[in-house]
């Protein structure tokens, strides 16, 4: 009898992820779900097209396309045969005793089966007419029921021959933006398939709309294996799930499967080559003179389609030969941007005040009902002018990903990769540039490791192109004996295979840190948080290492591996405390002490890191050069001079930060949380926690208390006059720079700036003022500018 | 107000030997249609009320304003919550009778 009774409410959201894209299921339904992923990729089974939501939204059937698989059993059958649709019901209208009853409960109570049903459930419950909740609300305000693409041709408001180019012109603009719309985090079902023509594109007879529509099913393909492999966004990054339109190689050809549909990459882009040449070729025969006329126009945005479709296949592939040819392609995709740009005019606009991105060949309600009951989020499609220039931007953001293939070594990769993050590039480019550096992805790499370190010891283990990247690094920071082919330590198998064991080890956490770097800025910091635990283990072997190396070569203690191991860690930790200035999780009152760590810890040992990797390697080319006596001697090259000179910089920032916030702190300028609800140990031990692993061992909240004491008594006046000191410093260690970029002009000017705001605070400017400094973040994202109002 | 209302109908319930908690607590369980504001017609299981008659319903689907049933598909929602001012009509279907669950001991 406890079978029957209904204990449903089975509010699990599970997803099956498969090379078709992601689905939710509910437990229980496994066993059906993954027919709708393989659906897309294999020949369907007789009753596949039952997923085929597109023809099947008006079709009559017992169970919505999309979700029969995700509520199967959801029904609160009464009885066990299971309550269809076809179940008779007979209805009496209750409405009046209902609320008559109604009216014997207290407020506040809930009656409710206290067995089955709490308050808890119903706190998941979606509330209707609820417009943030209810996604059916938009399905009728009054509008008319959204057509198909058969009913929209039949009833002659949907044109698929004889489309004026200007027509053309607007559709295409209107998918761009919807394909805008999609990358900056929108569903498909909400954004790009909207548009009818993509819902049976064999149907059009037009053929540059049609070569067109199809071509956008494979992009979208493409794009979705792109950034599917790099596995860097997150929920609000991009929505992978298909909705059961079968992209890829079998574009919707009506309401079957049909294998002569299939089009294959080279098909596609020989039909876009096609239709390019014929729309120039009949640009010239026209009589405008008009260099941008509606012909031009049109053949720009095919031509654009077909290089950029070319360009995201070749990074996505990943083809070592086709190197020039992808920056080809781009520089084209950018000449063709501006032509787009320029002619965005000449297309049919959106009427005013409409949903729809163009006045023919969108619907935007067509797939609402497609959606799950929780998904209401109404998609506004990005304007078309911001989309044309975001799609500008991305290419070129594509062009510069294509630099890190020139990248040597895995130091200044790290480095363009953070880069990059900073300037907070769009889905697509951040996975385009995991795709561009490792193949097949960072994110592969780092799970075959980890399958690779499970294999039993004695198998060989696969060996993988990033430990050689991991080798050079080690090789030429340090340049450690071990790693020199000459040295005599080599010749100790069981150093060598310590030595080996070491590097595999390396990947998986090297190659997490690459993929950390891809994901949007504000996951960046739990990820590198938790890839901390990692990097303990790692230090743990490299010490071990560094042991056994110099044991069998009977040298000092060299801690080569170590120092590496040590540089790479303290970066992240730096990178993990300024995440939070970065996103603003910090109060005011915590300052103090996260600027106190960077200036007394971090930076300070990020230096000596550098230094001792520096004589470390001094050391090796010392050795070197004593073997080979003729070679002249080096010119000492230092080749973390500039790494090194910054991280002063820094570390002069944070102390000037340190010691004003001090001394703000004395005149009670910052405010400070009520006594009885704070505890600063607490909030110290929970800023730090993720330090806590590693060495150098964290710096204990007693100990922060015990070497700050002396400054509780100190004069403002010499804090003010400390922290202009280290502004100072920083200003002239900047200027010593003799090719500034960006990042050094910020800097410099947060110091400047800084610098004569201390000056006269120190002065005794404002000095009976509580009103607290404010905190401007807007020239440098970790530096700010303290402003005194 | 409200109480003294609330009061005689009470009185007329007993004499029914049911107040109106008896006979929600009766319907609990069973297949409730409720017509919204806005014409779209909810079809599900009443799970739970309050003085506001604000309903829940379990396992619930969706069907548009005058379609027929059975040529429209539904959307299936799951569990939702109707506020009261929202609702035009309740129907219950008496076709299953309301059964009662208990947990074995």
């Amino acid at each position: 009898r406890i079978d029957k009774a209904p204990v449903v409410i089975l509010h699990f959201d599970c997803m099956d992820l498969g090379t078709g894209g992601i689905s939710f299921s509910k437990p229980g339904s496994s066993g059906q779900s993954p027919s709708v992923v393989d659906n897309q990729s294999e020949p369907p089974q007789i009753n596949a097209d039952v997923y085929d939501p597109v023809t099947e939204v008006e079709v009559t059937s017992t169970k919505s396309p999309i979700f029969n698989n995700i509520y199967p059993q959801n029904q609160w059958t009464m009885d066990s045969s299971g309550a269809t649709t076809e179940v008779i019901y007979n209805w009496v209208d209750i409405t009046q005793d209902f609320f008559k009853h109604i009216q014997d409960l207290k407020i506040g109570e809930l009656l409710h089966d206290g067995h089955l049903f709490g308050l808890f459930e119903a706190m998941s419950a979606i509330e209707m007419m609820d417009p943030k909740m209810d996604a059916g609300m938009l399905c009728n305000r009054g509008n008319p029921k959204p057509l198909n693409f058969q009913q929209a041709v039949d009833a002659g408001k949907l044109k698929i021959d004889d489309l004026e180019p200007a027509e053309l012109i607007g559709i295409i603009d209107a998918t761009m933006a919807c394909i805008v719309s999609w990358l900056e985090g929108h569903s498909l079902a909400q954004t790009v398939f909207t548009n009818l023509y993509l819902h049976q594109p064999h149907s059009i007879i037009n053929k540059t709309l049609k070569a067109y529509c199809i071509a956008v099913y494979k992009l979208l393909d493409c794009i979705r294996d792109c950034i599917n492999k790099a596995q860097v966004f997150e929920e609000e990054d991009f929505q992978p799930m298909g909705y059961g339109y079968r992209l890829g190689s079998n574009p919707q050809g009506g309401e079957t499967y049909d294998a002569s549909h299939k089009v294959s990459e080279q098909k596609c882009i020989a039909m876009l080559r096609e239709q390019g040449e014929e729309l120039i070729k009949k640009a010239k025969s026209t009589e405008e003179e008009d260099k941008d006329n509606l012909w031009i126009a049109l053949a720009a945005r095919i031509r654009f389609t077909r290089m950029y479709y070319q360009a995201i296949l070749l990074i996505t592939k990943k083809d070592s030969q086709s190197g020039a040819d992808c920056v080809a392609l781009l520089n084209g995709c950018s000449d063709m941007m501006k032509v787009i740009i320029r002619t965005s005019g000449k297309g049919t606009q959106p009427v005013e005040n409409s949903d729809s991105p163009n006045p023919m060949g969108f619907e935007p309600m067509i797939n609402q009902r497609l959606l799950p009951p929780t998904f209401p989020r109404y998609t506004r499609i990005k304007p078309r002018p911001e989309a044309l220039q975001y799609f500008d931007e991305q290419v070129a953001r594509l062009r510069h990903a294509w630099k890190i293939t020139s990248c040597a070594s895995f130091h200044t990769a790290l480095d363009f990769f953070m880069e990059f993050s900073r300037q907070r590039a769009c889905i697509l480019s951040r996975s385009a540039l995991q795709l561009l550096y490792l193949s097949p992805s960072p994110a592969t790499t780092a799970s075959m490791a980890q399958s690779a370190m499970n294999t039993p010891p004695g198998q060989p283990r696969p060996q993988h192109a990033f430990v050689e990247i991991l080798r050079e690094s080690v090789k030429n920071f340090v340049n450690p004996p071990a790693l020199t082919p000459k040295s005599p330590m080599i010749s100790t198998p069981q150093a060598r295979e310590f030595v080996e064991n070491f590097l595999a080890r390396c990947v998986r956490p090297f190659a997490v840190l690459l993929q950390v770097c891809g994901h949007n800025r504000a996951r960046q910091r739990d990820k590198l948080a938790l890839l901390l635990d990692e990097f303990a283990a790692l230090q743990e072997e490299a010490e071990s290492v560094d042991a056994v190396v110099s044991g069998a070569a009977g040298t000092g203690p060299r801690a080569c591996f170590g120092t590496w191991v040590l540089y790479h860690v303290l970066r992240i930790m730096i990178a993990y405390l300024l995440s939070g200035l970065e996103l603003e999780l910090y109060s005011v009152h915590e300052y103090h002490y996260i600027f106190w760590y960077l200036y007394e810890f971090l930076y300070g040992w990020l230096v000596s890191a550098l230094g001792r990797a520096e004589s470390l390697a001094n050391d090796a080319t010392r050795r070197d050069s004593r073997d080979s006596r003729k070679r002249k001697p080096k010119k000492r090259v230092r080749p973390y001079a500039r790494e090194g000179l910054l991280c002063q910089v820094m570390q002069n920032l944070c102390g000037g930060y340190y010691k004003a916030l001090v001394a703000f702190k004395l005149q009670g300028k910052i405010r400070q949380p009520g006594a009885e609800f704070d505890s600063e140990a607490v909030r110290y031990k929970h800023r730090f926690a993720p330090l806590a692993v590693l060495t150098p061992p964290q710096v204990h909240y007693h100990e922060f208390c015990e070497m700050t004491q002396p400054l509780q008594y100190e004069n403002p006046v010499i804090l003010y006059l400390g922290g202009c000191k280290h502004f100072q410093q920083a200003r002239s260690l900047l200027e010593t720079v003799t090719t500034p970029d960006q990042e050094i002009q910020d800097l410099l000017k947060v110091a400047k700036t800084n610098f004569i705001v201390l000056k006269l605070l120190a002065g005794g400017h404002k000095r009976d003022s509580t009103t607290p400094p404010e905190f401007d973040f807007s020239v440098h994202r970790h530096f700010p500018i303290i402003k005194l109002v | 107000m409200s109480t003294s209302t609330s009061h005689t109908e009470q009185t007329i319930d007993v004499k029914d030997v049911d107040d109106g908690k008896t006979k929600l607590r009766k319907w609990l369980n069973t297949n409730f249609r409720i017509e919204m504001t806005d014409g779209r017609v909810l079809i599900g299981v009443f799970l739970c009320t309050d003085r506001d008659a604000n309903v829940i319903l379990g396992a619930c689907s969706e069907y548009l304003k005058g379609s027929e049933m059975d040529s429209e598909e539904p959307r299936v929602l799951g569990l939702v919550m109707v506020p009261g001012r929202h609702i035009v009509s309740i129907q219950i279907d008496d076709t299953t009778p309301p059964q009662k669950y208990y947990y074995d001991e």
